[in-house]
Protein backbone atom coordinates (compact mmCIF):
# COMPACT_ATOMS: atom_id res chain seq x y z
CA UNK A 1 0.00 0.00 0.00
CA UNK A 2 1.08 3.33 -0.79
CA UNK A 3 1.12 5.85 2.13
CA UNK A 4 2.81 9.01 2.56
CA UNK A 5 4.92 9.39 5.21
CA UNK A 6 5.58 13.42 4.78
CA UNK A 7 8.71 14.69 7.19
CA UNK A 8 8.01 17.70 8.39
CA UNK A 9 11.06 20.08 9.95
CA UNK A 10 10.65 21.26 13.61
CA UNK A 11 11.34 24.14 12.66
CA UNK A 12 7.62 24.34 10.89
CA UNK A 13 5.78 23.20 14.25
CA UNK A 14 7.64 25.95 16.14
CA UNK A 15 6.64 28.61 13.91
CA UNK A 16 3.13 27.23 13.49
CA UNK A 17 3.26 27.51 17.73
CA UNK A 18 4.43 31.03 17.75
CA UNK A 19 1.63 32.12 15.04
CA UNK A 20 -0.95 30.52 16.80
CA UNK A 21 0.42 32.63 20.08
CA UNK A 22 0.17 35.76 17.64
CA UNK A 23 -3.41 35.06 16.34
CA UNK A 24 -4.44 34.67 20.05
CA UNK A 25 -2.87 37.87 21.87
CA UNK A 26 -4.21 39.67 18.57
CA UNK A 27 -7.65 38.04 19.44
CA UNK A 28 -7.76 38.93 22.83
CA UNK A 29 -7.07 42.48 22.12
CA UNK A 30 -9.86 42.69 19.56
CA UNK A 31 -12.32 41.05 22.25
CA UNK A 32 -11.08 44.32 24.66
CA UNK A 33 -11.50 46.98 22.41
CA UNK A 34 -13.99 48.87 21.79
CA UNK A 35 -14.89 48.85 18.43
CA UNK A 36 -18.17 47.62 16.87
CA UNK A 37 -19.87 44.67 17.63
CA UNK A 38 -20.41 43.31 13.94
CA UNK A 39 -16.94 44.03 12.60
CA UNK A 40 -15.56 42.68 15.95
CA UNK A 41 -17.74 39.77 15.79
CA UNK A 42 -16.81 39.37 11.78
CA UNK A 43 -12.71 39.57 13.09
CA UNK A 44 -13.07 37.09 15.41
CA UNK A 45 -14.27 34.81 13.49
CA UNK A 46 -12.16 34.83 10.48
CA UNK A 47 -9.40 34.91 13.01
CA UNK A 48 -11.06 31.76 14.55
CA UNK A 49 -10.91 30.11 11.45
CA UNK A 50 -7.43 31.10 10.30
CA UNK A 51 -6.18 29.69 13.39
CA UNK A 52 -8.01 26.63 13.03
CA UNK A 53 -6.69 25.81 9.54
CA UNK A 54 -3.21 26.54 10.96
CA UNK A 55 -3.80 23.50 13.41
CA UNK A 56 -5.47 21.23 10.53
CA UNK A 57 -2.63 22.67 8.12
CA UNK A 58 1.02 22.07 10.05
CA UNK A 59 0.19 20.05 13.14
CA UNK A 60 -2.37 17.30 11.61
CA UNK A 61 -0.47 17.72 9.00
CA UNK A 62 -3.53 18.04 6.25
CA UNK A 63 -1.64 20.46 4.07
CA UNK A 64 0.85 17.45 3.25
CA UNK A 65 -2.20 14.92 2.43
CA UNK A 66 -3.62 13.65 -0.81
CA UNK A 67 -6.33 15.72 -1.88
CA UNK A 68 -8.99 13.08 -1.55
CA UNK A 69 -8.22 13.21 2.27
CA UNK A 70 -8.50 17.29 1.94
CA UNK A 71 -11.84 17.53 -0.13
CA UNK A 72 -13.08 14.74 2.27
CA UNK A 73 -12.61 15.77 5.60
CA UNK A 74 -13.71 19.58 4.47
CA UNK A 75 -16.32 18.36 2.40
CA UNK A 76 -17.24 16.23 4.83
CA UNK A 77 -18.24 18.73 7.56
CA UNK A 78 -18.69 21.75 5.66
CA UNK A 79 -21.78 19.58 3.52
CA UNK A 80 -22.95 17.68 6.81
CA UNK A 81 -23.06 20.65 8.76
CA UNK A 82 -24.63 22.84 6.25
CA UNK A 83 -27.24 20.13 5.25
CA UNK A 84 -28.02 19.98 9.39
CA UNK A 85 -27.97 23.83 10.23
CA UNK A 86 -30.36 24.27 7.32
CA UNK A 87 -33.01 21.90 8.42
CA UNK A 88 -32.62 22.43 12.11
CA UNK A 89 -32.50 26.67 11.42
CA UNK A 90 -36.27 26.16 10.17
CA UNK A 91 -37.60 24.36 13.27
CA UNK A 92 -35.43 26.58 15.42
CA UNK A 93 -36.99 30.15 14.12
CA UNK A 94 -40.05 28.46 14.37
CA UNK A 95 -39.68 27.77 18.16
CA UNK A 96 -38.64 31.66 18.38
CA UNK A 97 -41.45 32.65 16.96
CA UNK A 98 -43.97 30.23 19.29
CA UNK A 99 -41.71 31.88 22.09
CA UNK A 100 -42.83 35.08 21.23
CA UNK A 101 -46.42 35.09 20.49
CA UNK B 1 -8.42 -4.82 -26.92
CA UNK B 2 -11.51 -2.99 -26.85
CA UNK B 3 -11.96 -4.91 -23.14
CA UNK B 4 -8.09 -3.41 -22.30
CA UNK B 5 -8.86 -0.04 -23.33
CA UNK B 6 -12.14 0.21 -21.43
CA UNK B 7 -9.76 -0.96 -18.44
CA UNK B 8 -7.23 1.19 -18.87
CA UNK B 9 -10.18 4.23 -19.04
CA UNK B 10 -11.72 3.61 -15.75
CA UNK B 11 -7.97 3.17 -13.97
CA UNK B 12 -7.20 6.35 -15.09
CA UNK B 13 -10.66 7.85 -14.00
CA UNK B 14 -10.48 6.47 -10.27
CA UNK B 15 -6.96 7.52 -9.99
CA UNK B 16 -6.74 5.96 -6.50
CA UNK B 17 -5.40 2.67 -6.97
CA UNK B 18 -6.24 0.32 -3.91
CA UNK B 19 -5.13 3.31 -1.14
CA UNK B 20 -7.26 6.36 -3.20
CA UNK B 21 -6.02 8.27 0.23
CA UNK B 22 -2.24 7.04 0.61
CA UNK B 23 -3.19 6.32 4.04
CA UNK B 24 -3.60 3.46 6.47
CA UNK B 25 -7.08 2.24 7.46
CA UNK B 26 -6.06 3.47 10.44
CA UNK B 27 -5.66 6.56 10.19
CA UNK B 28 -8.16 6.72 7.51
CA UNK B 29 -10.84 5.64 10.67
CA UNK B 30 -9.13 8.20 12.75
CA UNK B 31 -9.89 11.11 10.39
CA UNK B 32 -13.69 9.64 10.28
CA UNK B 33 -13.78 9.76 13.56
CA UNK B 34 -13.23 13.41 13.95
CA UNK B 35 -15.46 14.68 10.83
CA UNK B 36 -17.86 12.77 12.98
CA UNK B 37 -16.45 14.39 16.35
CA UNK B 38 -16.52 17.86 14.57
CA UNK B 39 -20.37 17.74 13.80
CA UNK B 40 -21.09 16.85 17.31
CA UNK B 41 -19.20 20.03 18.44
CA UNK B 42 -20.46 22.13 15.42
CA UNK B 43 -24.28 20.77 16.69
CA UNK B 44 -23.39 21.70 20.42
CA UNK B 45 -22.24 25.36 19.00
CA UNK B 46 -24.82 26.19 17.05
CA UNK B 47 -27.39 25.20 19.77
CA UNK B 48 -25.67 27.36 21.87
CA UNK B 49 -25.39 30.12 19.11
CA UNK B 50 -29.50 30.25 18.76
CA UNK B 51 -29.88 29.95 22.81
CA UNK B 52 -27.80 32.91 22.83
CA UNK B 53 -30.06 34.35 20.05
CA UNK B 54 -33.34 33.74 21.66
CA UNK B 55 -32.24 34.74 25.30
CA UNK B 56 -33.52 38.14 26.01
CA UNK B 57 -29.97 38.97 27.21
CA UNK B 58 -26.57 37.41 28.34
CA UNK B 59 -23.94 37.80 31.16
CA UNK B 60 -20.99 40.25 30.51
CA UNK B 61 -18.10 37.95 29.94
CA UNK B 62 -15.85 40.47 31.99
CA UNK B 63 -18.64 39.52 34.69
CA UNK B 64 -18.21 35.94 34.57
CA UNK B 65 -14.44 34.79 33.40
CA UNK B 66 -11.26 36.11 34.19
CA UNK B 67 -10.07 36.24 30.27
CA UNK B 68 -6.06 36.26 31.34
CA UNK B 69 -6.74 33.03 32.85
CA UNK B 70 -8.40 31.33 30.12
CA UNK B 71 -5.81 32.72 27.73
CA UNK B 72 -3.28 31.22 29.98
CA UNK B 73 -5.27 27.94 29.23
CA UNK B 74 -5.59 28.50 25.46
CA UNK B 75 -1.47 29.02 25.49
CA UNK B 76 -1.39 25.70 27.61
CA UNK B 77 -3.25 23.52 25.08
CA UNK B 78 -1.52 25.23 21.62
CA UNK B 79 1.44 24.34 23.51
CA UNK B 80 0.71 20.74 24.18
CA UNK B 81 -0.39 20.61 20.10
CA UNK B 82 3.41 21.87 19.29
CA UNK B 83 4.51 19.63 22.03
CA UNK B 84 2.54 16.92 19.79
CA UNK B 85 3.67 17.58 16.46
CA UNK B 86 7.09 17.73 17.79
CA UNK B 87 6.74 14.09 19.09
CA UNK B 88 4.97 12.84 15.59
CA UNK B 89 7.74 13.97 14.35
CA UNK B 90 10.36 12.48 16.27
CA UNK B 91 8.31 9.46 16.31
CA UNK B 92 8.52 9.33 12.49
CA UNK B 93 12.17 9.79 12.46
CA UNK B 94 12.49 6.61 14.61
CA UNK B 95 13.76 8.85 17.50
CA UNK B 96 11.75 7.12 20.16
CA UNK B 97 13.29 8.57 23.46
CA UNK B 98 12.48 12.06 22.06
CA UNK B 99 9.23 11.15 21.11
CA UNK B 100 8.31 9.74 24.40
CA UNK B 101 9.75 12.75 26.21
CA UNK B 102 7.57 15.21 24.09
CA UNK B 103 4.29 12.77 24.56
CA UNK B 104 4.76 13.50 28.29
CA UNK B 105 5.39 17.37 27.91
CA UNK B 106 2.04 16.79 25.89
CA UNK B 107 0.16 14.97 29.03
CA UNK B 108 1.57 17.35 31.42
CA UNK B 109 0.30 19.90 29.63
CA UNK B 110 -3.75 17.88 29.17
CA UNK B 111 -3.22 18.09 33.27
CA UNK B 112 -2.95 21.44 33.42
CA UNK B 113 -5.44 22.36 31.70
CA UNK B 114 -7.33 20.13 33.32
CA UNK B 115 -6.77 21.55 36.74
CA UNK B 116 -7.53 24.85 35.63
CA UNK B 117 -10.89 23.99 33.85
CA UNK B 118 -11.55 22.11 37.21
CA UNK B 119 -10.71 25.54 39.31
CA UNK B 120 -13.01 27.41 36.45
CA UNK B 121 -16.19 25.17 37.06
CA UNK B 122 -15.48 25.08 41.03
CA UNK B 123 -15.32 28.69 41.14
CA UNK B 124 -18.32 29.58 39.02
CA UNK B 125 -20.25 26.54 40.80
CA UNK B 126 -19.27 28.75 44.13
CA UNK B 127 -20.50 31.76 42.70
CA UNK B 128 -23.66 30.09 42.00
CA UNK B 129 -24.06 28.75 38.87
CA UNK B 130 -26.12 25.38 37.86
CA UNK B 131 -26.95 23.64 35.45
CA UNK B 132 -30.19 26.24 35.17
CA UNK B 133 -29.88 28.48 37.28
CA UNK B 134 -27.04 30.92 37.85
CA UNK B 135 -26.68 34.71 39.57
CA UNK B 136 -26.16 36.28 36.34
CA UNK B 137 -30.19 35.39 35.60
CA UNK B 138 -30.12 33.86 31.98
CA UNK B 139 -30.92 30.11 32.76
CA UNK B 140 -29.45 29.03 29.44
CA UNK B 141 -25.90 30.45 29.88
CA UNK B 142 -24.93 28.07 32.76
CA UNK B 143 -26.90 24.77 31.13
CA UNK B 144 -24.56 25.87 27.55
CA UNK B 145 -21.70 26.75 29.66
CA UNK B 146 -21.28 23.06 31.54
CA UNK B 147 -22.00 21.18 28.29
CA UNK B 148 -20.17 22.72 25.71
CA UNK B 149 -16.87 23.05 28.01
CA UNK B 150 -17.90 19.82 30.00
CA UNK B 151 -18.13 17.79 26.68
CA UNK B 152 -14.50 19.54 25.43
CA UNK B 153 -13.45 18.38 29.04
CA UNK B 154 -14.49 14.86 28.61
CA UNK B 155 -12.35 15.34 25.43
CA UNK B 156 -8.87 16.51 26.81
CA UNK B 157 -9.70 14.12 29.73
CA UNK B 158 -9.72 10.76 27.30
CA UNK B 159 -7.06 12.32 25.70
CA UNK B 160 -4.29 12.76 28.42
CA UNK B 161 -5.25 9.17 29.04
CA UNK B 162 -4.64 8.15 25.85
CA UNK B 163 -1.54 9.75 25.43
CA UNK B 164 0.11 8.20 28.74
CA UNK B 165 -0.93 4.99 27.10
CA UNK B 166 0.96 6.13 23.97
CA UNK B 167 3.76 7.48 25.75
CA UNK B 168 4.21 4.06 27.96
CA UNK B 169 4.20 2.06 24.90
CA UNK B 170 6.21 4.20 23.18
CA UNK B 171 9.27 3.92 25.95
CA UNK B 172 8.88 -0.07 26.03
CA UNK B 173 9.20 -0.29 22.51
CA UNK B 174 5.75 -1.17 21.44
CA UNK B 175 3.95 1.34 19.46
CA UNK B 176 4.75 2.21 16.18
CA UNK B 177 5.33 5.84 14.42
CA UNK B 178 1.59 6.09 13.08
CA UNK B 179 0.43 4.63 16.75
CA UNK B 180 1.80 8.57 17.74
CA UNK B 181 0.79 10.02 14.61
CA UNK B 182 -2.85 8.84 15.98
CA UNK B 183 -2.47 9.99 19.01
CA UNK B 184 -1.24 13.39 18.02
CA UNK B 185 -4.51 13.77 15.24
CA UNK B 186 -6.53 13.29 18.23
CA UNK B 187 -5.20 15.36 20.61
CA UNK B 188 -4.60 18.14 17.70
CA UNK B 189 -8.73 18.34 17.25
CA UNK B 190 -9.24 18.47 21.18
CA UNK B 191 -6.88 21.85 20.50
CA UNK B 192 -9.00 23.01 17.26
CA UNK B 193 -12.09 22.52 18.85
CA UNK B 194 -11.10 25.15 21.82
CA UNK B 195 -10.08 27.34 19.14
CA UNK B 196 -13.72 27.73 18.27
CA UNK B 197 -15.35 27.61 22.20
CA UNK B 198 -12.63 29.84 23.55
CA UNK B 199 -13.64 32.20 20.29
CA UNK B 200 -17.32 31.50 20.22
CA UNK B 201 -17.55 31.61 24.46
CA UNK B 202 -15.14 33.57 25.82
CA UNK B 203 -14.66 36.56 23.57
CA UNK B 204 -18.06 37.19 21.19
Amino acid sequence: MEKTLHQVSYRVYWLTWILLLGITLFMIAIGYSAIPRLPKVLLLLMTMFTKGSLIAAYFMHLRFEKLQLIYTVALGILVTAAILWTFITFDGMRILQLSLR
Amino acid sequence: MSQQHSVQTMESHWGGGVSPFAVGWNKLMMWLFIITDALLFAGLLSGYGFVRQISPQWPDRSEVFHLEFIALMTFILISSSATMATAVGAARQGNRKMATRFVLLTVLGGLAFLGMQAYEWTTLIGEGARLYTNPWGVPHFGAAFFLITGFHGSHVLSGVIILAIVALRNALGRSTAEGVELAGLYWHFVDLVWVFVFTLFYLI
